[in-house]
């Protein structure tokens, strides 16, 4: 089993917790997740889980889309906890679609040993669709995490992906921000030939380089990042609707669109202060994109999240 | 002193390589009032640098050791590997056009190349890329990698204060003084990135990304990025 172990940002962080030591038994949370076309609906047919991570079953709840999955991930012990390490493996059949979702938010628990780490690989043959739209992340004081996410679709498939990364417990006590040691995410996608489209590798190390600064987060405390990966010609048309930047002063929300190297599809970044402003800019490129890839919209949000 | 002067010339922030039609995103970040005088100025560069630094100054270390090994495969890999993190279509321009310019004035002034020998198959495959070609050029110049390092890192803010002039309310002398400032921190960042690989390159920059994502949308520009 691959492992981030020796990246080189985990260097200082190499100590064992107090509790159980690092990956022991009920620190490794594995998910595969199969997706597969019956008929007119697209099945999970293959489901293996341990804990902490947890999948019940896929659901049919999309009211636009009823043929899709929607499948609820869970943790049972309540967030990332040093010395966890999480697998996600989904694999999306020819003709298939999916829609991937968190129950709660993922908490970054405080740390004083270790780290947590994090390792999806998502595979997509041709024609499928598969929309991976987590809750926010929240690193919490003295937390470690590194994810490393790697996406492999033929140009005939679409991934769309979108995260929101907190400061922290913005409004817990006094207010944390920025108090996390690191946050390490990296993203790759390539072709199923090996031809590699793009990578983006964030590192913050608030206590190495401050993020609360010009040019790394300014005065705005919540980021979202959403990539669409797809082809060239779809691509082109969520631009058309999409591109336009946002700098809006009074809310405060900023927001703007880029072109992918290699025909990869666009990416969409979004600053704001409070989660709900970003949360709703995420959503709109995400109806954009699902509109112009599959003809369908997204249902209203439910009202009780 | 041959190879000071070598670091001299091609370090140059008049070497013609056209880093001038180029603000870094600092054009936009002048429309939006984010940077608007010295303090804010400083500030902003200082980002810039530190990103260059965990980015490409990264692939630049890569492509001077592949040089000094004379292996064209990883000047190519690390060509890729800037490449594909450029994220933001003008800042793969910036890096693409200035990398080419670089390939081409060198060959014309230095002659045979490894860096010659890169450019010519690059047509339809990996680009050249700027700073894995500062750091080959430097190799075969005989300029040791610390020194290459920091002359892009030199590169990376001059090109942001040279745009300042022209953008903004400062002067020549507010420009050098930051620039004497941030230079400081230049033997840090070459501490801190001198180990890392490849696939160690990092950036953590939303806002600038976002201000160069919104740069190409605007109507009136004196700069390319």
């Amino acid at each position: 089993m691959i492992t981030l172990d020796s990246a080189r940002e985990l260097e200082p962080y190499q100590d064992q917790p107090a509790q159980l030591p690092a990956a022991s038994n009920g620190k490794v949370g594995i998910l595969r997740l199969g997706f597969e076309r019956r008929g007119e609906r697209t099945i999970l047919h293959d489901l293996y889980r341990q804990s902490p991570l947890l999948v019940q079953r896929a659901l049919y709840w999309d009211e636009e889309m009823p043929q899709l999955p929607c499948v609820m991930i869970l943790t049972t012990s309540g967030g990332v906890l040093q010395g966890d390490r999480l697998h996600l493996d989904v694999d999306l059949a020819p003709g298939s679609q999916a829609h991937l979702v968190t129950q709660a938010a993922t908490k970054i628990q405080e740390m004083d040993a270790n780290y947590g780490s994090q390792i999806q690989r998502f595979t997509l043959a041709e024609d499928t669709y598969l929309e991976y739209l987590p809750e926010p992340t929240i690193p919490y004081r003295g937390s470690r995490f590194v994810t490393d996410t790697e996406v492999r679709l033929p140009e005939s498939a679409t991934m769309l992906y979108g995260e929101i990364l907190q400061p922290g417990r913005k409004y817990y006590r006094d207010g944390e921000l920025f108090a996390y040691d690191l946050f390490s995410s990296c993203l790759r996608a390539e072709r199923p030939d090996g031809r590699r489209l793009f990578v983006e590798k964030f590192v913050a190390a608030p206590g190495r380089f401050p993020v609360a600064r010009l040019g790394v987060l300014d005065r705005f405390h919540i980021f979202g990042n959403v990539v669409l990966l797809t082809s060239a010609e779809r691509a082109a048309r969520v631009f058309e609707r999409t591109a336009t930047p946002v700098w809006d002063e009074q809310t405060p929300l900023a927001s703007a669109v880029s072109r992918l190297p290699n025909d990869a599809g666009l990416m969409f970044k979004v600053l704001g202060q409070e989660t709900e402003p970003v949360r709703a800019a995420v959503r709109a490129f995400c109806v954009a994109a699902r509109e112009e890839v599959t003809g369908r919209t997204f249902p209203p949000t439910f009202s009780w999240r | 002193m041959a190879e000071t002067l070598k670091l001299l010339q091609f370090g140059d922030s008049v070497f013609p390589v056209g880093a001038f039609s180029f603000s870094s995103g600092l054009e936009m970040a002048v429309e939006h009032g984010v940077v608007h005088d010295r303090t804010t100025l400083q500030d902003y560069v200082r980002t810039v640098t530190r990103l260059a630094a965990t980015g490409d100054g990264v692939a630049l270390l890569a492509g001077h050791r592949a040089a000094g090994a004379g292996d064209l495969d990883r000047i190519r890999r690390a060509d890729e590997a800037v490449y594909l993190r450029k994220i933001n279509e003008e800042m793969r321009t910036m890096s693409v056009r200035m990398g080419r310019k670089l390939a081409e004035a060198a060959t014309r002034i230095v002659g045979e190349t490894l860096l010659k020998k890169r450019l010519s198959e690059s047509a339809g495959g990996v680009p050249v890329t700027y700073p894995v070609a500062l750091g080959v050029v430097f190799a075969d110049l005989g300029v040791p990698e610390e020194d290459a390092f920091a002359a892009h890192q030199y590169g990376a803010a001059s090109t942001v204060l040279s745009a300042a002039i022209r953008l903004m309310r400062v002067d020549h002398l507010d420009a050098q003084s930051i620039l004497f400032a941030v230079n400081e921190k230049v033997t840090d960042d070459y501490r801190d990135v001198r180990t890392a690989d490849l696939d160690d390159m990092q950036t953590f920059g939303p806002h600038l990304d976002v201000l160069a994502a919104a740069h190409q949308h605007v109507h009136v520009r004196m700069f390319m990025s």
